[in-house]
């Protein structure tokens, strides 16, 4: 937090700093005069592009660049203005900060206020409650999509190469890969879905997928996830004990245990028993045959006893519940019995740090084609059947709705706290109407309308920084322990609130959303302002004769 | 009378009043669609759930099913409660749509059509052979083939709009269906042999239940067929549920417990029998009770959303008790006269008491009023949007959700306006009490006047 403050005041300072430095230095250094309209028009403009140029060199983000327009208008002033350097910049200093108001009468004001009127912090709960509501939701949805987002990218890397039919040799497409300085690592796998017999009547159906473990690990990092290698400093691999090579197998979590129905969690002892004990997988092994309509597809059941060499938990209801990993070598003699070279239905790959998906989409596109092209001897239409995907394009359309979803309710919820505008307003009304000897006692002593409507403005902000302060403070604390607290209400309520198998995640997401918590702040206080602003005129157009008269 | 002519001058005169006011009616207006929209989701859920699985389940989890069920079925038929009864396995298998080497996994649910649609909605929910449920496995284009019904997601794209285009009549359609045959011990039947339970079913309907998980992964196959799949034909006969559907008049955990004696006697009666065994892992459930983990997710989000829209509702609250803190400050010595005249502090408590109830009252009837108007309107609000912006409040083509739910339900409409009333009550009450306990010789003072 501290460091996105930091970092947005330094991106302030700079912006002004670069933009009004050769502005200020023409007009009170080389010229020391008002400059004409036209001058200062033409001035404005060069600078406007100078600026654009340095800035975008500079890796700005901004598509508008609002900030260079206001600098643009702020130099326009400069070269006309006929002000000393110095009225110039303690104008622009208190123009900034404080306009105007920020003497020792208005401090004193806010804070007899702030501490003699106890309905100002009605005001202040309003803004607190419903910043930290607003920020929890978003928070709560942003970390969702993290997570399922960041899911995908754990199961299946970074992109993602499904060619039209399953592709042999691929070990010269990965090696191809991961000469690339945009790929850190790929790796081959090949799927299929099956049935599992775990025990007595237990029968689950199951994807099941052929991986290469070493290379899957450094694509997924998919060691993390598993219980008995997690600590492991050995190499990923399927071997246990004395279990035959390429017998072994990992299977999810869920596969083989149900998590409590109160407490949704697993009992990882009762897990840990699991390793080494054998389960059947069936899945269909599909060769053609020529028949009455062409192709007869004879379905063979074939059936394998594996050995469960570990067991991997990644926090994904889905994945744990289906997934079951096999050697992929194993899985191809199973599904493709006549296939005498290496297949895989789909390449996953790892991207190099910092490497941005578009060249990186580009880099494995070539790739593939010039390997489809030189090894696999494929047409162009062949070549350009492959789908190959981001992790996060093939999820976009839900992560869109997920959004979409989290507008709505930031829209419903936005509106109803809308009323905190009300209630600021009905309480500034309140003390102007009950304040009104003060009002006219600092408009009888000289004050402007203008500096005491602002007094007003002002105070209503403080109560909406105030307000956005706590209810950031609160939604952290909120957000931070949303686990504890969903513990705390299932041991009260006896029900859980968040389970796996409706959230897809075991546990929430408890990271804030900043970027969203800062929005809402800013509006929550633009609110409480504007709140104050109709009081606050009331105030500023009252006259002191009126209020002072003796009847 | 003067306790209600004062509360409608305070309501039309003081304008503040109205601030009060239209946030009442903020607040109830998103609140009744909100909660109409949501709650009409969870009933249409609840409600699809019931046509799936009929009033009472009596079955088990386990692939491996129960034996015996055929005399307790017909017990069950000659019961007056009992409107019908049918049996349905349901277990899991890999389907290969022919001339493909991918093959996916998907819910066996072995079926009796005529039985099954008249215990369920299934006679409503396939498409081709809706007034002819008989023939539902009975394909068009070869009636001498063996039909199935797939879910509709499994042989139809949806669009965008959440709708289907069926043709005229189903395509010929070879789906290659295999299953894992269970002993009644679980273990692998013919786990020596090769070849796995598989037949090939023709498409000769599909179904739309309008539930996600079976519209996407299960095929409706006869209920001979499927017992022959997954092994329940012998040695003895087994099925994995009876779904069951009360006459009219029947309560629910009326029937559900006469269900539950007549099988608990039924078991005690039938122990020692080959199998037997299989018969004491049945239980018996109202459709609420199978149906539990499907739907307590959803009432759960509506608690939440409750729970949420009554934090939201405390702003309301305070901006109550401010407006009715001003007009009891500002009306000081319209109380400090009523006193002198003889009122109350209780007299004052119920003036303002009554102003509060009218705010709640009015704001809550205008709210309800703008948003029956605007749920009204909901779904071609809805469909402009899609039309003008492509916007649509769920993308149909991800979410089995057809129209925007929009019948407002008198209960809630109720709850909603007695929740606003209350709020606004509360709000005033301190005010209120405050204004009750002023004394005449504090307000009527000279320098107050």
């Amino acid at each position: 937090m501290l460091l996105i403050i930091l970092s947005m005041m330094f991106s302030i300072f700079l912006t002004w700093f670069i933009g009004l430095l050769p502005v200020i230095s023409i007009r009170y250094i080389l010229i020391r005069r008002p400059l004409s309209k036209k001058s200062s028009k033409l001035l404005v403009c060069v600078f406007w592009a100078i600026n654009l140029l340095i800035f975008s060199a500079l890796g700005t983000k901004s598509r508008t660049h609002i900030a260079l327009y206001v600098v643009g208008l702020v130099s326009y002033f400069i070269y006309r203005t006929d002000r000393s350097m110095k009225v110039l910049l303690s104008d622009i200093f208190f123009v900034i900060c404080f306009w105007k108001s920020l003497n020792h009468l208005s401090l004193f004001l806010w804070l007899r206020y702030l501490r003699k009127k106890k309905i100002v912090l009605l005001g202040i709960t309003a803004v607190t409650l419903s910043c930290a509501l607003l920020i929890v939701v978003s928070s709560l949805f942003n970390g969702f999509i993290s997570a399922f987002e960041r899911s995908a990218v754990e199961a299946i890397g970074d992109i993602v190469i499904y060619p039209p039919v399953e592709v042999s040799g691929y070990s010269q497409l990965i090696e191809r890969l991961e000469q690339s300085k945009l790929v850190e690592g790929a790796t081959a796998a090949l799927s299929s879905e099956g049935l599992v017999h775990l025990s007595k009547g237990n029968v689950r159906a199951v994807s099941v997928w052929g991986i290469e473990p070493e290379r899957h690990n450094r694509v997924t990092g998919f060691k993390q996830s598993l219980i008995r290698q997690k600590s492991s400093e050995s190499k990923v691999s399927f071997e246990y004990g004395g279990v035959e090579k390429g017998m072994g197998a990992i299977v999810g979590i869920g596969v083989v245990q149900k998590p409590d129905e109160k407490t949704d969690e697993y009992d990882f002892k009762a897990v840990r028993n699991i390793i080494g004990s054998d389960v059947v997988l069936t899945t269909g092994s599909v060769s053609f045959q020529n028949g009455d309509d062409n192709k007869t597809p004879e379905i063979r059941r074939r059936t394998v006893k594996f050995t469960v060499t570990d067991v991997i938990f990644t926090g994904v209801y889905d994945l744990d519940k289906n997934i079951i990993y096999l050697p992929i070598k194993r899985l191809q003699g199973l599904l493709y019995p006549d296939d005498k070279e290496p297949a895989a239905d789909q390449i996953q790959i790892k991207l190099a740090g910092n490497v941005k998906d578009d060249a990186a989409m580009k880099e494995v596109s070539n790739i593939w084609a010039s390997f489809a092209k030189e090894e696999l001897g494929w047409s162009q239409l062949q070549i350009k059947q492959a789908v190959i995907v981001t992790s996060k394009q093939m999820q976009s359309k839900f992560v869109a709705e997920i959004r979409k979803q989290m507008g709505i309710l930031l829209l419903i919820f936005g509106v109803v706290s809308s009323s905190v505008v009300v209630l600021i307003f009905c309480i500034f009304y309140m003390i102007v109407e009950s304040r009104q000897r003060d009002v006219a006692v600092i408009k009888s002593f000289g004050g402007s309308g203008f500096s005491l409507a602002f007094v007003f403005v002002w105070l209503g902000g403080i109560v909406g920084i105030i307000g956005a302060g706590l209810g950031m403070l609160l939604a952290y604390i909120i957000v931070k322990n949303f686990n504890i607290i969903e513990g705390w209400l299932s041991a009260v309520f006896g029900f859980k609130l968040w389970k796996s198998s409706v959230y897809m995640f075991s546990r929430i997401p408890t990271d804030v959303d900043w970027h969203s918590a800062g929005m809402i702040a800013f509006f929550s206080i633009l609110a409480a302002a504007a709140g104050a602003l109709l009081p606050a005129i009331v105030a500023a157009r009252s006259q002191p004769v009126d209020i002072l008269r003796y009847e | 009378m003067y306790k209600f002519i004062l509360p409608f001058r305070y309501m039309f005169k003081k304008r503040i009043s109205y601030l009060a006011l239209l946030t009442v009616v903020l607040c109830v207006f998103i609140v009744v669609v909100v909660m109409t929209v949501m709650a009409g989701l969870v009933e249409d859920f609840k409600q699809k759930n019931h046509s799936f699985v009929g009033d009472c389940v009596l079955g088990t989890e386990s692939l491996v099913g129960f034996g015996y069920y055929e005399d307790f079925m017909r017990e069950l038929a000659s019961r007056e409660f009992v409107q019908s009864v049918t049996p349905v396995i349901r277990s899991y298998g890999l389907i290969n749509v022919k001339g493909s080497r991918q093959s996916r996994g998907v819910e066996i649910i072995g079926i009796e059509p005529v039985g099954y649609s008249r215990t369920t909605g299934f006679g409503e929910d396939v498409y081709y052979h809706r007034r002819d449920v008989a023939n539902v496995f009975v394909p068009s284009y070869n009636p001498e083939l063996p039909g199935c019904v797939p879910g509709i997601d499994l042989v139809l794209e949806r669009n965008s709009r959440g709708e289907y285009s069926p043709p005229d009549s189903p395509w010929r359609l070879g789906l290659a269906i295999s299953s894992f045959p269970l002993t009644p011990k679980g273990a692998l039947s013919k786990a020596g042999l090769g070849l796995v339970n598989t037949r090939t079913f023709y498409y000769s309907d599909h179904s739309r239940s309008g539930l996600a998980t079976i519209d996407s992964s299960a095929v409706f196959l006869p209920f001979d067929e499927s017992q022959k799949l997954c092994g329940m034909d012998r040695p003895i006969k087994r099925t994995s549920f009876l779904y069951i559907k009360f006459q009219e008049g029947t309560g629910l955990s009326e029937g559900c417990g006469k269900v539950r004696s007549m099988w608990s006697k039924y078991v005690s009666a039938g122990s020692g029998r080959p199998a037997g065994y299989l018969l004491e892992t049945v239980a018996v459930q109202s459709w609420k009770q199978n149906r539990r983990s499907f739907i307590a997710a959803m009432e759960k989000e509506q608690t939440i959303m409750t729970m949420m829209f009554i934090l939201v509702g405390i702003t309301t609250v305070f901006i109550v008790f401010v407006v009715f803190y001003m007009i009891v400050s500002h009306k000081s010595k319209d109380i400090g006269i009523f006193k002198s005249v003889g009122a109350s502090g209780g007299d004052i408590l119920q003036i303002y008491s009554i102003f509060a109830f009218f705010v709640g009252f009015l704001g809550s009837v205008f709210g309800s009023l703008f948003g029956w108007l605007f749920l009204r309107y909901i779904n071609d609000i809805e469909a402009w949007l899609y039309g003008r912006f492509g916007f649509q409040l769920w993308d149909r083509s991800i979410y089995a959700i057809g129209e925007i739910p929009n019948r407002l339900e008198s209960g809630l409409l109720l709850v909603i306006m007695a929740s606003a009333i209350f709020a606004c009550l509360l709000g005033a009450y301190l005010p209120s009490r405050k204004g009750s306990k002023l004394r005449p010789v504090q307000t009527l003072q000279v320098n107050q006047l």
